[in-house]
């Protein structure tokens, strides 16, 4: 009589757990106010936070305040999270929407500046091989560009956004993040061009 | 560096990469403590405690009735198919895959062999004991077939 649970029970332990289900568990945890889940999920998914946020800002100092901002607002916003996605989408979209929460409030004039700070901060030289040396050029120039449009390239051309998406989370019309984009990839061209010539 | 070449580029680069420090202490000391948790898992939690309570019970309490171990099972069965329910309560109505559906019926079918044989012998621990334990295993699969 009994035995059938006991062993649906140990069937039931032997079923693989996905890294979804994973992470559904450690939120259901740390929806119920688990510090310790809630740092596993950290650990998790810190890297793929940063990269995005490091890449959206263009410095690695207010990434990482970002990183952590995005965080405690996932923290808080756990008990509204439906289970629908996966977590690590929405996260991700949490993580973008902070950081772009200031590029929202700035005024366009700034759109034209070309971010001298960032330039610095990525000017480190590479030895590690070409191919390295074309992707820390490459990171070197995105950090470089105006804001916004740096925003639409990493949004398009890394992460894989539609258009519609990225005019939704900025506030501006389709046309317009499809002029940023054009803009970006000709500033990076160019860009990546004067690094060839001063070589 | 074409433009087709460029967007390979932008493609290639890592999507993961490493804060230059550990960023967490400084998430944790800005997480508040106690956070109310969703209405389900309130109700696993009072499930939970419940089966402790009964094990607690069980071994410190005298009972007053004639035959007072079994009316100590008797209500905590009770008590705890209760709580059970409310728990269960709180999926009510979210599909569940037809796949889990077997082992739902083999789960209940469990429940109720196991509450005839608490009437059968009321003063049987053990039986509370595997009551709980289906229940849990119950809600369990529930919850990760609602949830995902």
């Amino acid at each position: 009589m009994l035995d059938t649970a006991v062993d649906l029970h140990a069937t039931s332990a032997d079923i693989p757990v996905s890294p979804r289900e994973e992470d559904h568990a450690l939120v259901r945890a740390a929806g119920g106010g688990d510090v310790r889940a809630f740092e596993q999920l950290y650990r998790k998914h810190s890297r793929r936070v940063f990269a995005v946020l490091w890449r959206l800002c263009g410095h690695e100092a207010r990434a990482e305040d970002l990183v952590q901002e995005a965080f405690v607002r996932a923290w808080q916003a756990l008990p509204g999270f439906r289970f629908e996605s996966a977590f690590s989408t929405w996260l991700h979209r949490l993580a973008v929407n902070t950081a772009l929460m200031e590029l929202r409030a700035r005024s366009g004039g700034e759109a034209l500046e070309i971010d001298d700070a960032a330039l610095d901060a990525h000017a480190t030289p590479d030895s590690a091989g070409q191919r390295t040396a074309l992707r820390v050029d490459l990171e070197r120039a995105i950090a470089t560009l105006p804001p916004r449009a740096r925003a639409v390239l990493v949004l398009y051309d890394i992460e894989g956004w539609k258009h519609e998406e990225i005019a939704a989370e900025l506030g501006m019309a389709v046309g317009s993040s499809k002029a940023q984009l054009h803009r970006a990839r000709q500033l990076l061209r160019t860009r990546l061009g004067e690094d060839d010539e001063r070589d | 560096m074409s433009g087709t070449e460029l967007r390979w580029q932008l493609r290639q680069l890592p999507r993961e990469i490493d804060p230059p420090h550990d960023l967490w202490p400084g998430i944790a000391a800005r997480l508040r403590p106690a956070r109310k948790g969703r209405a389900w898992f309130a109700g696993l939690a009072v499930a939970a405690s419940l089966c402790l309570a009964v094990g607690v019970a069980w071994q410190q309490g005298p009972a007053p009735a004639s035959d007072p171990q079994a009316e100590l099972v008797r209500r905590e069965a009770q008590a705890l198919t209760r709580e059970y329910q409310a728990a269960l309560g709180q999926f009510e109505g979210a599909p569940l895959p037809a796949a889990i559906q077997p082992a739902l019926a083999t789960l209940d079918r469990s429940v109720a062999e196991i509450r005839q044989a608490l009437d059968s012998d009321p003063g049987a621990r053990f039986l509370l004991d595997q009551l709980r334990r289906t229940y849990s295993r119950r809600l369990s699969l529930t919850q990760r077939a609602v949830t995902g």
